[in-house]
């Protein structure tokens, strides 16, 4: 049992860290906007070039770069959208004229709903998957949820969407494919009838490889002296595996998870696509492609702030569900 | 924990149950009119402001918003929010006349103002529009005055035949919601944009939809359906699909997904001519290209039905290309040197133009684009066989630019591409005379140029036409570019809607008035 001093220096440790990340944030999202900047300044295209019709005259084309800014050199762009950034504008978007905040802001309930909704689903099947296939390993049942793990894996994302839309919207006609709502209605009901497909194609394609975490490191802690205690005092394996192993198996999931973060906001563009949802990932794969830098980069800058959150958020987990680390 | 997993699994279950299918109103049995109809669209509209629109999926859901001074398709030309356009003797003074008591979808009057301020906002260089060209002549704008609330006087800087279809194909905008705008491209206006056309806007929800509503004051008369939706569909199958189980009513397809959509009998398909040449193009800025003989030699080497097959699957919905111009140029001229499949003149041909055949030859096309791909796999067999080496370059569609905009460049020996330029015969020039940016090319021929210059300004129509015809044979005989096709567009449309025909099917908008569709 720790005693009151001895909490208090841990807490202050813990307290200490989050600052020391905090004030790391700064620095290291100039360093990854620097490095975007240049990136996307530096690979080929020009976003003037993208909307130049045969109709327009060289010297409009020309007004038109001006007018953006894109005629100065690469480092006084640069300054000139970190000036903006630094007094909260995130720029207009060079195909649309929208402010990027609004753009982004619109599409992010979006996103985190699917992403959130899927990662959790994940999480929730992944997990008893693979301590059930630990638990029985090299039976029938451990092969079997192997072999969907690697369909999981492998599966083209693309075409499970499709083929899941071929048989639940064109064949059952028992679920919507397209959006995720029906124009004119705004209920809950219709909401989730528009997210179990692609919330199912997120979730299988996710459950492969945290499946696979859960299950290796089950067996390898299944093997533990601290284990074979468990069963000489006489516990039960699903006993064991709930209230002790699953706790070590966590670690390097909650580092999976903090990588996974990110994605809650940049979203899965290959599943956006197909079932038509609107989130940031097809907002930032348009705009990629487009040359669209002002969302480019603050679909960059916020995925960078999210990395760092979670890995934050990881090292936090890691001292809650390890007594070791904090000590 | 095991909670959750319970809740989870009864939302699911619980909206699975609840499903349905498609949810467009059924209009009454007996009436044309009520109901709705939703129709796929690749992206996300840019600015719905018709001084900024230029890319299809903003152009078609303009067409439902707004109404042009006339319809073009093809060589018709019908007026829409115009009553009659005229010109004086010296083609330098057009009055165009609106039809009475039209209306803005707020309700205010539409007049001669609004057509003024729409053309002075085009001129204003701070407002950065892209028709700005249009309507600039060697660079001095056309003067627009209001003469009354129906009449505007247009006063030319020179004779400048393209400036009729392009007053013809201008889509007013209200000077009351704009007037005090200082940037109309980021005008938040045009995120609730006001319009003329026969549907008015509703809401407008980023990478999901766009919904209108009917305009009853609409010059052509009420709509039949009651809402538009343009629903945004980013996956082309995944939309395809959408067609077959019923969420989607009207797309435009490509000629490889005709089996797809109409395999569940739900739908038809109707093509009809867009005016698009299809085309390669030699780079003469390459040495082997600048050599005609040679260009000359590759044009025979190369089958126009068998490009057309394996670039979409059969020949049903293009036709052999032979002129620069489409068919809807009234100039067209079909019978000038197309070049026809002959292998042994091609290696004749070759031989005689002393080009190295050992050289290696680049062809660019778009990465994205699965027929540009399927012809350049056939020219790079084709030129095999007359012993010439062509590599294949792919692009990103954002650094085709680079590339083909260039016009030092020589990163590629053949460019592969396609125009809608529409009815005027002028436009063409920019892409065939020696200094336009436009000219892919790189195709340099200064008397042509005059050529092009002086049937621009020409009057006599005669004189106007037998220029074209020079132009369209010159090029042909030097073969600067290799026409394919002609194509034609396609679209896929539910059984259960009627008035195609009516609402006259056109290029790149689909459809020129959706107010004429009906649930049947």
């Amino acid at each position: 049992m720790a005693t009151p001093s001895l909490l208090f220096w841990r807490e202050l440790r813990l307290s200490r860290m989050i600052l020391r990340r905090m004030l790391q944030i700064v620095p290291l999202l100039f360093v990854i906007s620097v490095i975007s900047f240049a990136l996307v300044k530096l690979s080929p295209g020009d976003p003037v070039k993208m909307f130049v019709t045969p109709n327009m005259h060289p010297e409009d084309v020309e007004r038109i770069r001006r007018s953006l800014g894109l005629n100065l050199p690469i480092y006084e762009q640069y300054f000139r959208w970190l000036g903006q950034i630094v007094h909260g504008n995130l720029g207009y978007s060079l195909q649309n004229s929208q402010p990027v905040l609004g753009q982004i802001l619109q599409r992010l309930p979006a996103t985190i709903g699917l992403m959130g909704t899927a990662l959790a689903a994940t999480l929730i099947i992944a997990i008893p998957l693979g301590l059930v296939a630990a638990k029985y390993e090299n039976t029938w049942i451990d092969r079997l949820l192997n072999m969907i793990s690697y369909i999981s894996i492998s599966i083209p994302v693309f075409w499970f969407g499709i083929l899941l839309i071929e048989f639940f919207s064109v064949k059952l006609n028992w679920l919507p494919s397209l959006g995720m709502q029906t124009i004119g209605e705004n209920s809950f009901v219709d909401l989730a009838q528009h997210a179990i497909l692609p919330v199912t194609t997120l979730t299988f394609q996710g459950c492969g490889a945290y499946y696979r975490y859960v299950r290796s490191n089950t067996l390898s802690e299944i093997r533990k002296s601290y284990v074979e205690f468990g069963h000489a005092k006489g516990l039960s394996i699903w006993k064991l595996l709930w209230s002790h192993i699953l706790k070590n198996v966590m670690l390097p999931v909650i580092t999976l998870l903090g990588m996974s973060l990110p994605t809650l906001i940049s979203g899965a563009y290959i599943t956006e696509s197909v079932f038509s949802w609107p989130g940031l990932g097809l907002l930032s794969v348009d705009a990629i492609f487009s040359l669209d830098y002002p969302i480019i980069m603050a679909m960059t800058l916020f995925s960078g702030l999210m990395l760092i959150l979670g890995n934050l958020f990881a090292d936090m987990t890691y001292q809650f569900v390890d007594p070791r680390i904090r000590k | 924990m095991r909670k959750l997993i319970i809740t989870f699994f009864v939302v699911i279950m619980i909206a699975a149950l609840t499903a349905c299918g498609s949810n467009n109103a059924a209009p009454s049995k007996k009436s044309k009119d009520g109901g709705s109809i939703t129709l796929a669209v690749p992206a996300d509209p840019l600015v719905l402001n018709p001084n900024y629109a230029s890319d299809r999926v903003t152009l078609t859901i303009q067409q439902a918003l707004f109404a042009p001074l006339f319809y073009i398709n093809g060589r018709n030309v019908t007026p829409a929010l115009a009553e009659k356009l005229s010109v004086s003797k010296d083609q330098k003074t057009y009055e165009l006349t609106l039809k009475k008591n039209l209306k803005w979808h707020d309700g205010k009057a539409l007049t001669a103002k609004d057509v003024v301020f729409t053309l002075n906002s085009i001129l204003d260089k701070k407002q950065n529009s892209d028709l700005r060209g249009n309507f600039v002549f060697n660079n001095k704008p056309v003067k627009a005055v209001a003469l009354d609330n129906q009449t505007v006087k247009f006063t030319l800087p020179e004779v400048a035949p393209s400036f009729q279809l392009n007053l013809e194909q201008l889509y007013p905008i209200p000077q009351h919601v704009f007037a005090n705008e200082s940037n109309l491209q980021k005008s938040t206006k045009n995120n609730h944009p006001i319009g003329s056309g026969p549907y008015q806007f509703v809401t407008y929800k980023s990478g999901q939809y766009v919904e209108l509503k009917k305009f009853n004051d609409f010059f052509g008369g009420k709509p039949h359906l009651d809402k538009v939706i343009f629903r945004v569909a980013k996956d082309q199958n995944a939309a395809n699909l959408g067609l077959q189980n019923g969420s989607i009513q009207l797309k435009a397809i490509q000629p490889a997904d005709v089996a797809n959509v109409t395999g569940k009998g739900n739908v038809d398909v109707v093509s009809y001519p867009e005016y698009r040449l299809n085309y390669a193009t030699f780079n003469e800025n390459v040495p082997a290209f600048k050599n005609k003989t040679f260009r000359q030699a590759i044009s025979y080497a190369l089958n126009r039905d068998d490009i057309i097959k394996s670039a979409y699957g059969s020949n049903k919905y293009a036709v052999p290309a032979s002129s620069i111009f489409t068919a809807d140029v009234k100039f067209q001229n079909k019978n000038v040197q197309t070049y026809p499949y002959d292998l042994a003149k091609a290696k004749q041909l070759l031989d005689q133009s002393k080009v190295d055949k050992k050289q290696p030859l680049t062809i660019l096309y778009l990465n994205n684009n699965k027929a540009q791909e399927s012809i350049a796999l056939y020219f790079q067999q084709q030129f095999k066989k007359i012993g010439l080496n062509l590599q294949l370059k792919p692009t990103d569609p954002a650094a085709w630019g680079n590339y083909a905009l260039n016009r030092k460049s020589t990163a590629y020996g053949i460019l592969l591409n396609g125009y809608i330029m529409g009815p005027e015969a002028d436009t063409y020039k920019v892409l065939f005379q020696s200094t336009s940016p436009y000219n892919y090319a790189n195709y340099h021929n200064a008397k042509l140029d005059k050529v092009w210059d002086a049937a621009s300004v020409e009057t006599d129509q005669a004189k106007r036409s037998a220029d074209y015809d020079q132009i369209q044979n010159k090029i042909a005989d030097d073969a600067v570019l290799y026409p394919i096709s002609y194509d034609d567009a396609l679209f896929a449309l539910s059984k259960k809607y009627g008035g195609i025909k009516e609402a006259k099917p056109q290029p790149v908008t689909i459809l020129r008035d959706l107010s004429k569709l009906y649930l049947k």
